[in-house]
């Protein structure tokens, strides 16, 4: 990472949403300070690239079941631009000691709360 | 407002600008790259060096030397100003001159024990 780090045009399949995956683990989710301050890091940080609407991060059930989409961390944004900058920016960077890897998702999937994909 | 919190962790993101693949040791860092305190520096290892491996110092053949001084010698009648002498001299007063340029260049250098700081004078 960083050799590319410098777009100058739009992607074209970018999307309001970015999908953060290798961020977190199974067991952060399960701690409930610990996931607040993933939350906070990723509201502190994301809000920089565009204007950030809302960070989803799916937690495991109560009953231990993990739902499709664990492990995951959703951004969405205003806009294309901002999601773009923002993959641009994160990915391939470390949170927590992990290199994230960000990708585009679908909005339609993301609204309909569909992680799994 | 977000502000007003009063313990400020450290975020879980890692600094922006990815670091060199390369961890380069603490002690190479910054200005120890100026090629100007890079030659001070292997001049003074190599002055050094030669100070203290007991070699003839001043190695030049009968005829590349420059005439000598007028000879000085103690009370003993022993001359003091040898070419072994002025040649030591010679270095650890190039020796003192270099550690006084690094130094002007990195106040953070730290001298080696036994060097004096020049006298001011005109």
């Amino acid at each position: 990472p960083g050799a590319e780090r410098v777009p100058t045009t739009i992607d074209e399949s970018a999307t309001k949403v970015l999908c953060l995956t290798k961020a977190v683990t199974t067991d952060q989710l399960l701690d409930d300070e610990e996931y607040e301050e993933i939350l906070e890091d990723m509201r502190d940080e994301c809000c920089k690239f565009g204007t950030l609407v809302n960070v989803v991060i799916p937690r495991p059930n109560p009953g231990g079941e993990l739902p499709p989409g664990i492990g995951k961390v959703f951004l969405e944004y205003s806009d294309n631009a901002g999601c773009f900058a923002a993959k641009n920016a994160l990915h391939g960077r470390k949170f927590g000691g992990n290199v994230v890897t960000a990708v585009y998702y679908s909005e339609e999937k993301y609204h309909s709360m569909d992680y799994g994909v | 407002a977000a502000g007003t919190k009063t313990k400020r962790r450290k975020s879980r993101w890692a600094d922006d600008d990815p670091k060199p693949v390369i961890q380069l040791p603490d002690f190479m860092g910054g200005i120890e790259f100026d090629p100007e305190i890079q030659a001070l520096n292997s001049r003074l290892l190599e002055i050094s060096r030669m100070l203290q491996s007991g070699l003839p110092l001043d190695d030049r053949p009968e005829g590349a030397r420059s005439p000598s001084p007028e000879p000085i010698y103690d009370n003993m009648g022993i001359r003091i100003n040898t070419r072994e002498y002025r040649a030591r001299e010679r270095l650890q007063k190039e020796r003192q001159e270099i550690i006084s340029q690094i130094i002007k260049k990195n106040p953070a250098f730290k001298p080696p024990a036994d060097y004096r700081p020049p006298k001011l004078q005109k």
